[in-house]
């Protein structure tokens, strides 16, 4: 009896051996393959998301798309967009003053799935609604060079418009005319960057007595109405020997009014933004002063900002400002200014 | 006490776990760290290795191209002699051919600006600086400038290198040719040269100038910022800054310096990641299967063991009545086991031998106190006969030694110690009768026996003690005459003995004390002999029960089992 126990304790005992033996083997197996799955597939997921497919969509809606200063904002843009693989679409009304068309696009961006909307607005009231509606189904907004009026912006970069208004100040005052006979040829009222620069502009100068604000316009943002605007001015009042001038197709008006009238010696003009014909015409003496943004940097921190908005990095903050820089005939072919003035194609 | 320290233990299936996954988590530890320090390297060397041979094809390609241009330069050195017609000519087609040459100026010695062709392009009528103009250095060197604007343009303005080559004209005068270049060619070729996932080639001068970056534009807005002061300081080779690799190669035949730059830390990372990812999951495999190793352990080792030492400490506590079920385990278990059971049934075997032969040896010792005949009685009552023969009461005096007789017969019984009841109660008769013819019919005496009990078996000398006590104790002392009444009764499964007397009785200690006395020499067997061997003979339930009250009597009820004869042999 004793021996038989015992014989059946040993088989059972090896019988529960080979079981949990077996048993644990299937386990590590098991745990094995689901372990090299993981990795491939973690390792193929991770390489196939950065080649296609899920890339995160921007939309860029601007003022304009013709001018050299958008065109230098777009290559920013690209830049950024290629660097951190970002799907990026640019686009903007025909005209400076045409809202509805933006306001438009900023419905249409949403319907397409942009993520972020890197915007600049034309109208800083009109443009609200719909960026706030863009906003609430939850697409963030970076703003670019104008400003709109709402609270659901993440983050702001533009040139201190002020401050770049103050320069242009700083750049009249410069002049060593006995009297400055001051004309403004402003562009669009609604404009929050035109108003900004023009409010610097003019605090700047209102601590000088030789200075006298003889008359602001406002005119439409193209050359021709700028043009017709400033020969006008003139005609009204010849006394003008300064006049400012706060963008790029306003400046070129400016530009060709005092090329027509023959008046770059006796007149004084302080221009903003840069293009062929502007640095052109800053060479030849029709222009004094150019108002020189970085609208490269701000499509690139524009586009860079989305990405960080995207992937919930820590964006530096709400407001940045891109620097400015004041060119005139006698630096304009300096290293640093080259730099600046002239992009590289 | 025992039982902290016992807990207080780690048990051997923990250990065994922890063991395991201790050694494997420091393997795999060293492992890879080890790896991870190797394979490090060995990316890095990669990192250096590839980062090199961008740098060289770039090499290759830029001297390529200055060479082409130096070729160029030279024709349009040779067609410098040539007539006007001729140079005009050349030049046409030359600016149509050749995209990227924006300008070739002619300057005489002072630096005045004394021919220019240019693709169509309007030449302005005042030039406010030109910045293509350098006072290159020697005769026949070619020298290469820095990247600037070309100045000599109605509104054009592209970026632009420029090479310059001093030389004599057809009528010996010192003559300096000056050609502006896009370099697109070497621009785009240089865009897309990529290192490793981030990394990229630019072009500066030895002076650390900044010939061409891909991503000039970001570094002239000031967004990016390119080490250019420390890398013009290092020399050619391959250079680590921290995580950065900088690969130098100085050009032949110009003064520029092609600089790769590349990252390790990107490229490693990721990997020791994805390894850190795998060695994660190795670790969990290794802890499941550590943790099945100890349930294993458990189950073959740690648990059997557990209640083999269960068993043990019961054992300890009832070693007689412990009923040992083997345990399964492992072959030592097993064997431990076994063992173990063995040793329970020869203990148990030891211990029933020991009480046995403690029992047998009371036995003999009671049966030889037994066959003891207290001297006095026999004295005393031979003293009676001898009297009784004096007064010549012969009757009785026959009757006192018949009876005598009887006593002792029936107290030897030929050595057993069991005899019929029937045998006892004529020895108690025998013993009372002698008694009352001592005592002078001091009392009287009365049996009261249930016929059927008579022929069970009982200790022989029972209630001879029992009677002695109660006439020494009981009647001896009284004025009244005594009265002693003996009844047998059969209970359902016993037989109970009933010694009644009406003597002086006892307390409550004495009752106690009468149970535990050894025998007096006046007395005979004591009391306490008669329970003791009842007790050994049938167990504890049997014995003796007294009820005493003073002054009115002694009940001393024995209690025996229901034993025929023949019936005790097995017992």
């Amino acid at each position: 009896m004793d021996i038989n126990d015992r014989k059946r304790f040993k088989m059972n005992l090896q019988r529960y051996y080979y079981l949990l033996m077996i048993l644990g083997m299937f386990f590590l197996a098991a745990c094995y393959f689901l372990g090299v799955r993981y990795i491939i597939r973690n390792v193929e997921g991770k390489e196939s998301e950065n080649k296609e497919g899920s890339k995160h969509y921007v939309a860029m809606i601007t003022k304009s798309t013709t001018s050299s200063f958008w065109k230098s904002v777009f290559a920013g843009a690209n830049a950024a967009s290629t660097e951190y693989n970002l799907t990026i679409t640019m686009d903007g009304p025909e005209n400076e003053e045409d809202f509805q068309t933006q306001n438009q696009m900023i419905e249409e961006a949403v319907e397409n799935g942009a993520e972020v909307i890197v915007f600049s607005a034309v109208d800083f009231h009109a443009n609200r609604e719909a960026i706030d509606k863009a906003a609430e189904k939850g697409v963030k907004i970076v703003v670019i060079d104008s400003d709109v009026n709402s609270d659901k912006v993440s983050c702001r970069i533009s040139t201190d418009n002020y401050q770049a208004g103050r320069m242009a100040g700083a750049a009249v005052l410069s002049s060593e005319e006995d009297e400055l006979n001051v004309g403004i040829v402003n562009f669009d009222k609604n404009s929050a960057n035109g108003q900004q620069r023009e409010k610097g502009f003019r605090d700047e100068l209102a601590n000088d007595t030789r200075v006298r604000i003889v008359d602001a316009i406002n005119v439409l943002s193209t050359t021709e109405d700028s043009l017709e605007g400033t020969c006008q001015m003139l005609e009204e009042h010849p006394e003008i020997n300064v006049i400012a001038t706060f963008n790029e197709w306003t400046s070129l008006g400016v530009g060709y009014a005092i090329e027509e009238l023959g008046l770059a010696e006796e007149t004084m003009v302080v221009a903003f933004d840069s293009n062929v014909v502007s640095v052109g015409m800053l060479e030849a003496g029709e222009v004094d002063a150019l108002i020189v943004q970085n609208p490269y940097a701000m499509g690139y921190l524009g586009v860079e900002c989305a990405y960080n908005l995207i992937n919930a990095l820590p964006v530096e903050a709400s407001q940045v400002d891109t620097a400015t820089t004041v060119i005139t005939r006698e630096n304009m072919f300096d290293e640093e200014c080259q730099k600046v003035l002239f992009v590289f194609d | 006490m025992r039982k902290g320290k016992q807990k207080s233990r780690i048990s051997i299936s923990i250990l065994m776990t922890s063991v395991v996954v201790g050694l494997v988590l420091t393997a795999l530890l060293a492992v890879l760290l080890f790896s991870a320090q190797l394979y490090e390297n060995s990316v890095e060397q990669n990192a250096r290795i590839s980062s090199e041979q961008a740098v060289v094809q770039v090499v290759n390609t830029v001297e390529n191209y200055i060479e082409n241009m130096a070729e160029d330069m030279e024709l349009i050195s040779g067609y410098m002699r040539n007539s006007e017609e001729e140079r005009d000519e050349f030049f046409q087609s030359f600016m149509e051919i050749r995209s990227d040459v924006v300008a070739v100026m002619t300057y005489d010695k002072e630096g005045a600006l004394a021919d220019c062709w240019s693709n169509g392009r309007k030449q302005k009528e005042q030039i406010l600086k030109d910045l293509s103009y350098i006072d290159s250095s020697k005769e026949g060197v070619l020298s290469i400038s820095k990247p600037h604007v070309e100045s000599l343009f109605e509104e054009y303005y592209p970026w632009v290198v420029t090479i310059s080559q001093k030389m004599k004209d057809q009528t010996g005068k010192d003559l300096q040719v000056f050609m502006d270049i896009r370099f697109s060619k070497i621009t785009h070729y240089v865009d897309d040269v990529g290192i490793g996932q981030h990394g990229y080639c630019f072009i500066e001068d030895t002076d650390g100038n900044l010939v061409y970056h891909p991503q000039q534009q970001l570094i002239y807005s000031g967004l990016k910022e390119e080490m250019t002061k420390e890398i013009h300081s290092l020399s050619d080779g391959s250079h680590t800054r921290s995580n950065v690799i900088y690969t130098i190669r100085t050009l032949e035949n110009c003064n520029w310096r092609i600089v790769g730059v590349s990252y390790v830390d990107e490229l490693i990372t990721g990997r020791v990641e994805n390894m850190m990812r795998i060695c994660g999951i190795l670790l969990l495999l290794v802890f499941l299967t550590a943790i099945l190793i100890g349930i294993l352990f458990s189950r073959m080792f740690a648990k059997p063991a557990n209640r083999l030492t269960k068993a043990m400490g019961e054992f300890e506590k009832d070693a007689e009545n412990f009923q040992f079920v083997p345990v399964q385990g492992t072959r030592e278990i097993s064997y431990l086991s076994s063992s173990f059971g063995h040793m329970v049934v020869r203990i148990q075997q030891l211990m029933e031998q020991v009480r046995e032969e403690e029992i047998s040896l009371r036995k003999t010792e009671l049966n030889a106190l037994q066959s003891q005949i207290n001297p006095h009685f026999l004295y005393n009552t031979l003293d009676s006969i001898a009297w009784m023969c004096e007064e010549e009461r012969t009757k009785e005096a026959v009757e006192m030694v018949n009876a005598l007789a009887r006593l002792f017969r029936i107290s030897i019984s030929k050595g057993h110690e069991l005899i019929t009841l029937e045998k006892e109660l004529q020895h108690a008769q025998s013993y009372l009768k002698i008694q009352n013819y001592r005592y002078k019919n001091q009392f009287t005496y009365e049996f009261d026996v249930d016929k059927s009990c008579l022929s069970y078996l009982c200790n022989k000398i029972t209630l001879q003690p029992i009677i002695e006590n109660a006439i020494y104790h009981g009647i001896d002392r009284m004025v009244d005459e005594g009265r002693i009444e003996i009844k047998i009764l059969e209970e359902e499964d016993a037989i109970l003995m009933v010694v009644t007397d009406n003597g002086v009785g006892m307390s409550r200690e004495q009752c106690a004390e009468i149970l535990h006395r050894e025998a007096g020499d006046r007395t005979g067997i004591g009391i306490k002999n008669v329970n003791d061997r009842i007790q050994i003979y049938f167990g504890e339930e049997y014995g003796l029960h007294i009820t005493s009250e003073l002054d009115v009597g002694t009940t001393v009820e024995i209690r025996i089992p229901k034993i025929q004869e023949g019936d005790y042999g097995h017992k």
